[in-house]
Formats: structure tokens, C-alpha cells, sequence
């Protein structure tokens, strides 16, 4: 079976950086971590890999070169390769023409099963999953929290997902893609200490736009369908306000507010 | 020929979600916002389920009966919005940020080939191009995204955050609409179940909740939100410290509520919990600093500690109804 992980590295979003000029992101040269439903993916894969050695595991990310250190570190926790899809070009992209990008790399390779995350928790909108199985005409579910594997064939697998209002079991068709959330719990191994400078530069394959040639006008900000026009933080509203204590005195007060309220 | 200007009448599709039939139709607030002073018709999309809720509010209802579609199939449902957009051509296509709809609109989205911005909160202006706003960066920044042109315009909004009052009951036309491109499902739903909260936090009237400032006691809050028969929520420090689970995030990474009163116990108030708090009538905001973000916005600000406000005001609570039952007896 070939299992492929689709991931995302994110800056850390308590320290980002970002260029207020062109309304992006900054990515190159950041602190990257791997976004937290991204590794519950690839720990899922990994743990079918260890109970199916013959499974092979393929990492494939959309990223700026800076992340190579990132990915051998995924590598070295045995997955067999990874792709990182990098080209100038492709910075700024919006999610459309992110997901184009990816989906054209994934409609030349071979898999069963594709699994990515569900949430980022830095863009958070959740569409590229989704518009790449639009792109590879597949079925897809997000906010997955478990995934069957001991009855997961060539041909199908069971999944539960959080729908918000319940909890879903559903069967789908391989190959799908399997958007899993970190509520799944599914956790990465550490990498093993004799594996920790394992030399694993030969599985990667940096690949740009000289692979998959989408017209220029077609990639980052000039590709893409909607753009940041303006960013902001919100203020908040002042209202007037009664300060009292934790005393007789301030308990009462709260009680005759609720109470005049008819809370209670 | 085309008659323009005067005559432009927008067309706008909404997605009935049967989930959140509510959060659907307060989508008619945002199209309201958008063609503010124009002429528009609105479309309501209610595949499988009764489209009674929509009557009144839409000027027409496309019903689709077919059974070959099941929930969570957003191959099909793709297919059968496309479908409709072929035939009706809408300047834009709105969807509620349900589980399904953040799976459908992207999907949707990509096979008309056009934009879609995600989870919009708010709807503003910009030079007179339509932005529409949304939360990004775990709720440390708002964009302005702004789409290029390309009909229909898509989003997919948050729910609980636009309200749709109308004016006057609308004449509803209800019109059949058979899909002809349904396909074989690759998916079957097999089983539901409930999740082991009941409720959601989303509907309850009264939240007790509780902030990093709870941690050391946060199991009694259940005590004081029995008493009241709320529900209690927790900010994003207590879930990500494994007290809590997420589901009961209140917060821009969490859920955004509105409930009728808000206790918030040891709760700062960063912008990214107070994202998460839409129309909240009455808060009250128990803390050790008085001056924390969240106390500005409060009715009451109980200066203290928030276990000893806790067992306090829950023993006074109880015992006054003791008191009203013995009344009763009497």
C-alpha cells in the first residue's frame, strides 16, 4: 500500500512575521513548526508502515526550500521519501492555486491513500484538502479522529469523524483522502537515537515549476482568485462597569444581578 | 438585449445546511450587507430535507428529493450546486461554515473555478469592492480578502455571528429541481452516534467559564454551572493544557458562542478569546487584575479570587432555592 502525507509546515504563530506590503506571510527563513493535525497524519501512516513494513510512506509539502532540515527529521522517523514542491514562483499563492499546484504533482504519482490535515493554525481554512480531491475526483472527510486500520484493504477503510454535532462512522472507497484531526491523537514516534544523523538527503526530491510548468501568470499572487487586500486587529467595545469583590457585599450584588436578569 | 442598471437583479444561493437550518438562513444577513441598496433575488439550496424553515424568508427555495445523495457526500452535492449555478448563473453562492459546508465550498469552488474566502465574520467595503473579513493566525490578525471578480462570488461564513432579522414575510416560490449528474458514492455513512457532551456550547444560555487563572480548580465550575443549569467553557490555555477538551472552546480556535450571560473565571481576554464571544448579552468576569482585557467589556468585575467567588456563590444560589422551596411547601 502507498500511503501519501501531505503536510504543512507553519510559522509558529506566536512569533510570525509578516510582510505588510504584499499582505503574505513571510515563510522564508522563519521558525517553521509541523502543523499539529499535519503530524497526527503522519504518525498514522507511520504506524501502519510499522505494522506493514511492506507499506511505503511518501511526505509531500508545498514549501520553501528552508524546510529540507524539517523533513529529514520526518524522514528519519522512518517514512521511505518525500517531495517538496518549491519554486519562487510559487510564494504568495492563495489556496486555489496552491491546491492546483499539489493536485498536479499527486495526478503523475501512484497512492491508495492520501491523508493531510484538517486544521492549520496559521491560513485555517481548510480548502486545500478539499479542492485537491476535487482535482483528483476523490471522495474526502475532515476532522477524522479515528481511522480503522485493521480493517482498512487495498479497496476501503473505516473512519470516524467529528461532525460537530455527533460522531460519524463512515466507509470509503480507496484511494480518498483522509483529512485527520489532532483530537485523533495519533502521535508521532521520537526519532531513534542511532537514526538521529542518519544521512537521508537521497529520499528527497525538491521539485518547481520547471516540473510541473503552469504558466507564470498562473502561480502566487498573479495565479491567484482572491487576495488580502488589508489586515487589522480588532478592538474591543467598552462598557460601563461595576467593580466589586469576592466579599458578602460583592456576592450579593452578582446574586441580585442574575436574579434580576432572571437567571436564577 | 440586456437591460442594465436599474434592472440589475443579483442572484444569491444560499446553502441550507439541515444541521444549522438557523446559521443557513442568518446567511440572508450577509447578502443583504453585500448588495446593501441594490436589487437582489435569494435562492435557498435544500437538498433532502423540508424547506419549511425557508418560507417566507427566501424569494425562491430549489428542493431536491434525491435519495442518492447522502449526507457528507460533497462529490454529489458539488455536482448538484453546479448543476443549479449552470442554469440560474448566481453572482454569489453562500455557505454556512457547518462541518459539511467547509467541505462542500472548497469543492464547489474549485470546480466553478473562482475564489472563496473561508469562515468570514464580518462584510466591509473597500473603495467599493466587496471585502469580506475574516480571522487568520489563531485569531491574531483579521484579513480583508477581496476576490477577483470572477462570478460567483463564494464564501463560507461562520455561524453564529450574522443574524437575519426580516422585515416582512417574503412570497416564496418553491421550485423542484432534479440533478442529472448524481454518480455512484464513494462513501456510505455506517453509524452515528453522540459525542459524550450532550449539548453544545453553542446553544446554551449561560456559560460558566474558565481561564488559565481556573486551572488548579477548574472541576468546580461544573458545581456552579449545575446550579444555574448552564454549561461550562473553557478558554484555549486550559484546553491546551489537557484540562478541558476542545469542544468546549470559546475562542477563535475554539467556538464562537452567544450566550444570554458569560461568567468568565480567571479568563484575560486576549483578542483571540474575545473572537469567540458574538452578542454575548451580560458578562461577568471574575479575576485577580481587575484591568485584564475582558473586564472593560463586563457588566461586573468581581475582583478576587475565582474559587472562593465559585463556592460562594453557589452556596448562596443553593441556598436561596432551598429557601424558595420551603416557601412552596408551606
Amino acid at each position: 500500500m502507498k500511503i501519501v502525507c501531505l503536510v504543512k509546515f507553519i510559522p509558529d504563530v506566536d512569533n510570525f512575521s509578516y510582510d505588510y506590503e504584499k499582505n503574505t506571510l513571510v515563510r522564508e527563513n522563519v521558525k517553521l513548526i509541523l502543523n499539529p493535525d499535519d503530524a497526527c497524519a503522519l504518525a498514522f501512516a507511520l504506524g501502519v508502515k510499522t505494522k506493514r513494513p511492506e507499506t511505503m510512506v511518501e511526505i509531500v509539502t508545498m514549501a520553501p526550500a528552508s524546510v529540507i532540515p524539517l523533513v529529514e527529521d520526518l524522514l528519519r522517523r522512518n517514512a521511505d521519501r518525500a517531495t517538496i514542491i518549491s519554486d519562487r514562483l510559487y510564494a504568495g499563492s492563495d489556496t486555489y492555486v496552491t491546491s492546483r499546484i499539489i493536485g498536479r504533482y499527486l495526478e503523475s504519482i501512484e497512492y491508495d491513500l492520501i491523508l493531510t490535515g484538517t486544521h492549520t493554525l496559521d491560513g485555517d481554512t481548510s480548502h486545500v484538502p478539499s479542492q485537491i480531491a476535487e482535482i483528483l475526483k476523490l471522495e474526502q472527510l475532515s476532522n477524522i479522529v479515528k481511522i480503522h486500520e485493521e480493517c482498512m484493504t487495498g479497496k476501503r477503510v473505516i473512519v470516524e469523524a467529528d461532525t460537530e454535532k455527533n460522531l460519524s462512522k463512515f466507509e470509503m472507497e480507496l484511494p480518498c483522502i483522509l483529512s485527520l484531526s489532532h483530537e485523533s491523537k495519533y502521535k508521532l514516534p521520537y526519532i531513534r537515537y542511532k537514526d538521529l544523523e542518519l544521512d537521508v538527503r537521497d529520499r528527497i526530491s525538491v521539485i518547481g515549476n520547471e516540473v510541473l510548468s503552469f504558466p507564470e501568470t498562473d502561480t502566487g499572487l498573479k495565479g491567484s482568485l482572491t487576495r488580502v487586500n488589508r489586515t487589522f486587529v480588532k478592538s474591543l467595545q467598552k462598557k460601563e462597569r461595576i467593580v466589586v469583590g469576592t466579599d458578602e457585599e460583592g456576592i450579593e450584588t452578582v446574586y441580585r444581578f442574575l436574579k434580576s436578569k432572571g437567571f436564577i | 438585449m440586456k437591460l442594465k442598471g436599474l434592472f440589475d437583479m443579483k442572484k444569491s444561493l444560499i446553502y441550507l445546511d439541515e444541521g444549522d437550518l438557523k446559521s443557513s438562513i442568518d446567511l440572508l444577513e450577509v447578502v443583504r450587507q453585500i448588495y446593501l441598496g441594490g436589487f437582489y433575488e435569494t435562492y435557498a439550496f435544500c437538498i433532502n430535507h423540508s424547506p419549511d424553515a425557508a418560507i417566507g424568508q427566501f424569494d425562491y427555495v430549489l428542493t431536491v428529493k434525491e435519495g442518492r445523495v447522502q449526507d457528507c457526500d460533497t462529490i454529489n452535492l458539488t455536482n448538484c450546486l453546479e448543476e443549479a449555478h449552470r442554469i440560474y448563473d448566481f453572482d454569489s453562492i453562500l455557505i454556512p461554515a457547518t462541518y459539511k459546508g467547509r467541505m462542500l465550498a472548497p469543492r464547489l469552488a474549485m470546480r466553478l473555478g473562482v475564489g472563496l474566502v473561508a469562515d468570514v465574520t464580518s462584510i466591509a467595503f473597500s473603495n467599493g469592492e466587496l471585502e469580506m473579513v475574516r480571522p487568520a493566525f489563531s485569531g491574531k490578525l483579521f484579513a480583508g480578502v477581496t476576490n477577483n471578480g470572477r462570478k460567483p462570488v463564494m464564501m463560507s461564513v461562520r455561524p453564529n455571528v450574522f443574524t437575519y432579522s426580516s422585515g416582512h414575510f417574503r412570497t416564496t416560490r418553491l421550485m423542484e429541481f432534479q440533478p442529472s449528474s448524481i454518480q455512484p458514492a464513494g462513501l456510505r455513512l455506517l453509524e452515528t452516534r453522540n459525542k459524550e457532551k450532550a449539548k453544545d456550547i453553542r446553544e446554551s444560555e449561560i456559560l460558566v467559564s474558565g481561564g488559565g487563572g481556573t486551572a488548579d480548580h477548574f472541576d468546580k465550575l461544573y458545581e456552579l454551572a449545575e446550579v444555574l443549569e448552564g454549561m461550562v467553557s473553557a478558554s484555549r490555555r486550559i484546553v491546551d493544557s489537557g484540562i478541558a477538551e476542545r469542544s468546549i472552546q470559546v475562542g477563535q480556535s475554539g467556538k464562537t458562542v452567544s450566550p444570554r450571560l458569560y461568567i468568565a473565571l480567571g479568563i484575560y481576554g486576549s483578542v483571540q478569546h474575545m473572537e469567540g464571544l458574538k452578542n454575548v448579552e451580560n458578562i461577568i468576569s471574575v479575576n485577580t487584575n481587575k484591568n485584564a482585557p475582558i473586564c472593560s467589556v463586563s457588566d461586573i468585575v468581581v475582583e478576587g479570587d475565582s474559587k472562593e467567588f465559585i463556592i460562594k456563590l453557589t452556596e448562596k444560589i443553593k441556598n436561596n432555592k432551598k429557601c424558595i422551596n420551603k416557601e412552596a411547601e408551606k
